[in-house]
């Protein structure tokens, strides 16, 4: 039972790893929101399973309200967004794709030898998800760091919102119920704060290009 | 020498499924796009047709351009008694080697690519230094994939990758297996010439890779290498399919295991042949210069699922 416990959770926790490497490959943005919809998803079905096989109902709750917040809203937020800033023609990384898939599976490497001693402490069935989810973290940031538009780097910081909660959910089988939804709520403003900025930007310079704000316009 | 007969058996069945296998992909394919198309059985008529013509070969063409379709044929036979089709029996030893079945069929490709350059036409040259580009990008991903398979089950041997799937379903659902999966079927498709990366349904295109190669071939020695290719996209198939999902696999020689056996590789031959004529007609093919990207995500695949298998394993 615990063996199958512990293989759903790591078949999400990569599949949650595999949505990542999909924005690295892919090009355009319909692409990268279809791949943190999945993630979410993913992350909604990791949390209910721990719920399951933990006996934790309140994790139940928190799955409810990932798969609505993150599967839901925020995909079709980020939706609007595109349609809103208008159709970008490519997106282009500062690193190109073969490089930085490659780079990714060095920071997956890193990330297994990072949390062997976390894994060598921990009993929980689902302590084999953690160098995943720590892997999702590095290569979130790697996207942030990667990518010029600024809504690329938005869907890089939701990522690694992702990863936060899937860390807690696989390292300590989900934070309390109330500091749960104190981090959604942080994310949501965080994320409406960012859609505002990404707003300006393209008003302000046409383009949602950070390479272009390093020259004056006025 | 019961064991003889049925690896013998086993091997003509690969061989006389193999038409079969791309002619339903093609059916199904036309199916798919609203055309009526050839029946599956197609490729048999065209091979009888090809065999009773005659080759016509240019002045040229060296002796490595006539041993091409037999090494091409050759190899495929060859893995064909290796690779596990209906029988795996555990308790004796087989011989099935997942490196030298991987290898062997690249030996085959590199004739092909040969067999293309010797005549010193411009197509063949193009379609030989592309293949050669793609394979050598798959390989490594093929090398790793049967590393990530093997970590699993301490051995490269195919009875023994098997019986500890059988024995022990749920590692089947573990990252290190799926990811191998995934990364073994882009390469599939790459090593087969089939649609993201090659185009199977045309010739005459500048993309080309699979046709260019074959472009100077003729008769009985172009029947030869296209039996040959179809036995080999069977053989990925049949690796695909009783590697990652044995169930159904005959572990005995008990008529009725055999049976269950034989049914269960036809059907799993027809889900993946299902699988790869829909994903054919969803996606156009990729640009030459984007096919590197395919490719080495398919190796970031391979090379998670090691890491994911080896390290995770290391721990208690």
């Amino acid at each position: 039972m615990t063996g199958l416990f512990s293989q759903l959770v790591m078949l999400g926790s990569s599949g949650m790893l595999l949505t990542a490497l999909i924005v690295l490959w892919r090009r355009g943005l319909p692409a990268y929101i279809a791949a943190y919809r999945w993630q979410s998803w993913l992350l909604a079905a990791v949390v209910a399973t721990i719920a399951h096989f933990g006996d934790d109902t309140s994790l139940y709750w928190v799955a409810g309200a990932l798969l609505v917040l993150k599967g839901i809203a925020i995909p079709a937020l980020l939706g609007a967004m595109r349609r809103r800033v208008g159709v970008t023609p490519q997106v282009t990384p500062f690193v190109n794709t073969e490089t930085s898939l490659l780079v990714a599976s060095l920071l997956v490497v890193f990330a297994y030898l990072l949390a062997r001693p976390w894994m060598a402490v921990s009993h929980l069935p689902t302590r084999e998800g953690l160098p995943l989810a720590m892997a999702l973290l590095f290569v979130s940031l790697f996207i942030i760091v990667s990518r010029k538009k600024a809504v690329t780097q938005v869907i890089g910081f939701l990522m690694l919102e992702n990863a936060i909660a899937l860390l807690a959910a696989v390292g300590t089988y989900g934070v309390p119920l109330l500091v749960e939804l104190g981090v959604f709520l942080d994310a949501l403003m965080g994320f409406l704060v960012m859609q505002i900025f990404v707003y300006h930007i393209h008003e302000t310079f046409d383009t949602i290009d950070v390479d272009e704000l390093t020259r004056l316009r006025h | 020498m019961s064991r003889v007969a049925a690896v013998l058996l086993q091997t003509l069945l690969a061989v006389a499924l193999a038409p079969a296998l791309t002619g339903f992909i093609r059916w199904l394919k036309a199916r798919l796009q609203g055309r009526r198309g050839a029946p599956p059985w197609q490729p048999y008529f065209e091979l009888r047709k090809l065999f009773a013509k005659e080759a016509v070969m240019s002045h040229t063409a060296s002796w490595i351009f006539t041993a091409t379709p037999f090494v091409v044929f050759g190899t495929s036979v060859a893995v064909a008694s290796l690779v596990p089709l209906v029988l795996a029996p555990t308790d004796r030893f087989i011989v099935g080697d997942l490196f030298a079945v991987v290898y062997l069929l690249l030996l085959g490709t590199f004739f092909l690519a040969l067999g293309g350059l010797d005549t010193g036409s411009p197509f063949g040259g193009m379609g030989a230094s592309r293949e050669m580009t793609v394979v050598a990008l798959t390989e490594p991903t093929v090398a790793l994939s049967i590393v990530a398979l093997a970590l699993n089950a301490g051995s490269t041997n195919f009875s023994q990758i098997v019986g500890r799937t059988i024995a022990d379903p749920v590692t089947a659902l573990g990252p290190g297996h799926l990811l191998a999966f995934a990364a073994l079927f882009v390469v599939t498709l790459a090593e087969t010439g089939r649609l993201p990366v090659d185009n199977p349904s045309t010739h005459l295109e500048l993309t080309m890779i699979h046709e260019a190669m074959i472009l100077e071939y003729s008769g009985p020695y172009l029947a030869l290498i296209e039996w040959g290719s179809s036995l080999k996209l069977l053989l990925f198939f049949a690796l695909a399919a009783n590697l990652f999902m044995p169930w159904g696999l005959a572990l005995s020689f008990a008529p009725a295991a055999l049976a269950v056996g034989l049914l269960s590789v036809v059907l799993k031959l027809a889900i993946l042949a299902t699988a790869v004529a829909v994903f054919e007609t969803r996606i156009a093919k990729l640009r030459l210069f984007r096919v590197p990207e395919l490719l080495s995500a398919s190796f970031v695949l391979a090379l998670l699922a090691v890491v994911s298998t080896f390290l995770a394993g290391q721990t208690p």
